[in-house]
């Protein structure tokens, strides 16, 4: 288990705060923030090139911080990959191995062998990186951090220098990998995509700070605040007085259009509230509403804009007081529908689906 | 654009019209005017001199050994000067300390300043309590072979010292930071990233060594004077020959000269120094 407690390292004006985190053993921890949120900065920390300000960082119970980077079993992987451009792909491989002759002789130039099987690059053991393509690159710098048999291993956006197809291959082959050798793995990325592509845990990073962390499908559907819920694409987001309402919370929005909400976030009545609704927790129905036993949020609406976005199409509903919410539709259940800007419709949001957000 | 006046690489080579055209050949006209004044030198030299005189200059004892001395110290003089050119320039490539811009500076000293202090400074510096003392212990180097590499040593290190730091400037700092994770030590990453990678920069800066160390003139005839056959390397004998009036001779050592820091320059074009 990799433990990292209020870990704190200044850099000019920019500085990561009290950062606390904790990965499990054989877990994919994928760190999930902008550019300039320090994401980078936290993981050459981890591994020993900055001499944090304060904080512990343990590796299996060890405490590293004061450790050099050599001697805490910790492998990284740096955006541009930077392969030893002198050394062959062979003996980039073989460089953490620390025998000169690793990647040629002894039981070592087997694990060498292994290491290019695993990662599907043998053909290309004796070219230079200079010959290699992005994606080669990247598997190589992969064998080469693994090659040392780390206890975590840091992926630092492994993918994001890839075009979309490539990225999706080789996230696949990267969390094939980490599955199979079940290096614990703490993977920064700043695309939504590659996030869901490989994590079994998320944190979301902000200005030096973890905002949230859980699983992928919490952050998606319970984001803690307004920064997390525009970063995952919630889709709607809005603002409301809130209400109590028995268990729950009812936030009353522009001229009178009103959600009920499960009180599920740290909303109080009688403030001001922001929530969200995620596209895809949307129905859409023909008609006005109806009347129902079930205590659902119906709003009568008009279709606006419709978009195709391949897999599904996005339908904006005026539901009245300048208020427009966005809905996800599977193709299928969109032709099932089929509704065009104008039509009158109802849209219908579970009390649940509708998330309360934490101020900032 | 092919031809004449064609860029270097294929690669993003722009469509030109007759301004770029125009706008190559003045820039080149200066090269060609810098460069054909030289080869007018050169020719010049070549003119006055006679087969003779080059047969005479190869087979004299004096020149010889002038040549031999020549070689020898200033081939001491680049190890010497390497030893401290590849420490000095990573460390001032790498590391930031407190009047790092003073020292970088007085490191390009004698880049700047006339050669001929060096060899006044030295006589100074050897009539001090200091200097008598290390005179005395048995390194003696005024009017020395030994004052000669010193001499070279001090005139032609700092040319070193800047080529190899700006190479280690190239060199990537953040590939030593993934041979740290990789198990090295800082000496590792040095010795198994950086000076593999600094390469051809230092090969390159030992060549400049070379050159400087082999044509240097002003220092020795202060420091070690001009002693035929004990302290005369060849820049000694040009001027020596040229004293007695020998011209033909003096420019006959002088073509052999060029033809040596010729070589020498060509093989640092060669080794990429150029391609930087």
């Amino acid at each position: 288990m990799i433990v990292v407690q209020q870990l704190c390292f200044s850099v000019g004006t920019f500085a990561l705060q009290d950062i606390s985190l904790e990965v499990s053993r054989g877990e994919y921890f994928v760190l999930l923030g902008p550019s300039g949120s320090g994401k980078t900065l936290l993981l050459e920390s981890l591994s020993g090139l900055h001499r944090v300000d304060a904080g512990r960082i343990l590796v299996e119970g060890t405490d590293v911080t004061r450790l050099e980077p050599r001697r805490r079993r910790i492998g990284y992987l740096p955006q541009d990959y930077a392969l030893f451009p002198h050394l062959s792909v062979r003996s980039n491989v073989a460089f953490g191995l620390r025998n000169p002759l690793a990647a040629w002789l002894g039981p070592e130039s087997r694990q060498v062998d292994e290491l290019l099987q695993l990662v599907d690059i043998e053909p290309l053991a004796c070219r230079k990186p200079r010959n290699l393509s992005g994606g080669e690159k990247q598997r190589v710098a992969l064998a080469r951090a693994l090659a040392v048999q780390p206890l975590l291993l840091l992926l630092d956006e492994p993918v994001s220098a890839l075009d979309e197809q490539m990225r999706d291959a080789l996230c696949r082959q990267i969390k094939g990998l980490q599955r199979r050798t079940g290096t614990t793995t703490i993977h920064v990325c700043h695309n939504f995509a590659e996030m869901l592509a490989v994590a079994d845990r998320v944190g979301v990073i902000h200005a030096g700070r973890i905002i949230q962390t859980g699983s992928p499908q919490e952050i998606l559907q319970r984001p803690r605040n307004g920064f997390v819920a525009q970063f995952v694409q919630a889709g709607n987001v809005l603002t409301g007085r809130a209400a109590s309402a028995g268990r729950g919370l009812r936030i009353a929005c522009a001229d009178g259009v009103e959600f009920r909400a499960v009180r599920a976030g740290p909303a109080s009545a009688g403030h001001d509230v922001s929530f969200i609704i995620r596209p895809e927790n949307l129905r859409i129905s023909r008609g006005e509403p109806s009347p129902t036993s079930r205590d659902l949020n119906l709003l009568p609406g008009t279709v606006g804009e419709l978009t195709d976005r391949g897999a599904v199409v996005q339908v904006s509903v005026a539901c009245g007081g300048g208020l427009s919410l966005q809905a996800l539709l599977g193709r299928k259940e969109f032709a099932t529908l089929n509704v065009q800007p104008g039509d009158r419709v109802t849209v219908t949001v579970e009390p649940e689906d509708v998330h309360v957000l934490e101020a900032e | 654009m092919s031809g004449f006046f064609s860029s270097p690489s294929r690669a993003g080579k722009p469509v030109g019209g007759l301004s770029s055209r125009l706008f190559a050949a003045a820039m080149l006209a200066f090269v060609v005017l810098f460069v054909g004044g030289w080869l007018a030198l050169f020719a010049a030299d070549v003119a006055y001199t006679s087969w003779d005189a080059v047969g005479q200059v190869l087979r004299a004892k004096e020149i010889r050994a002038a040549l031999r001395l020549s070689l020898w110290t200033s081939g001491l003089s680049v190890l010497i000067g390497l030893v401290f050119a590849i420490p000095m320039g990573y460390a001032l490539s790498r590391y930031r300390f407190p009047g790092h811009v003073v020292v970088d500076s007085i490191v390009d000293l004698p880049i700047l300043l006339p050669p001929l202090i060096i060899g006044l400074s030295l006589l100074v510096f050897f009539r001090t309590d200091v200097g008598q003392f290390i005179e005395n212990s048995g390194f003696k180097f005024v009017f020395q072979k030994k004052g000669i590499i010193l001499c070279q040593f001090l005139a032609s290190a700092s040319f070193g010292i800047r080529a190899v730091k700006l190479t280690f400037d190239g060199v990537d700092p953040r590939l030593e930071h993934v041979a740290l994770t990789l198990g090295y030590g800082r000496a590792g990453a040095f010795f198994w990233v950086a000076l593999p990678l600094a390469s051809r920069g230092i090969v390159s800066g030992a060549i400049l060594i070379w050159t400087k160390a082999f044509g240097i003139f002003g220092p020795l005839m202060v420091f070690v004077g001009a002693v035929r056959m004990r302290t005369e390397v060849l820049p000694t004998t040009i001027y020596l020959e040229t004293s007695v009036g020998r011209i033909e001779v003096a420019l006959a050592v002088t073509i052999l000269m060029l033809v040596l820091a010729t070589a020498a320059l060509v093989g640092v074009r060669i080794l990429g120094l150029g391609k930087s």
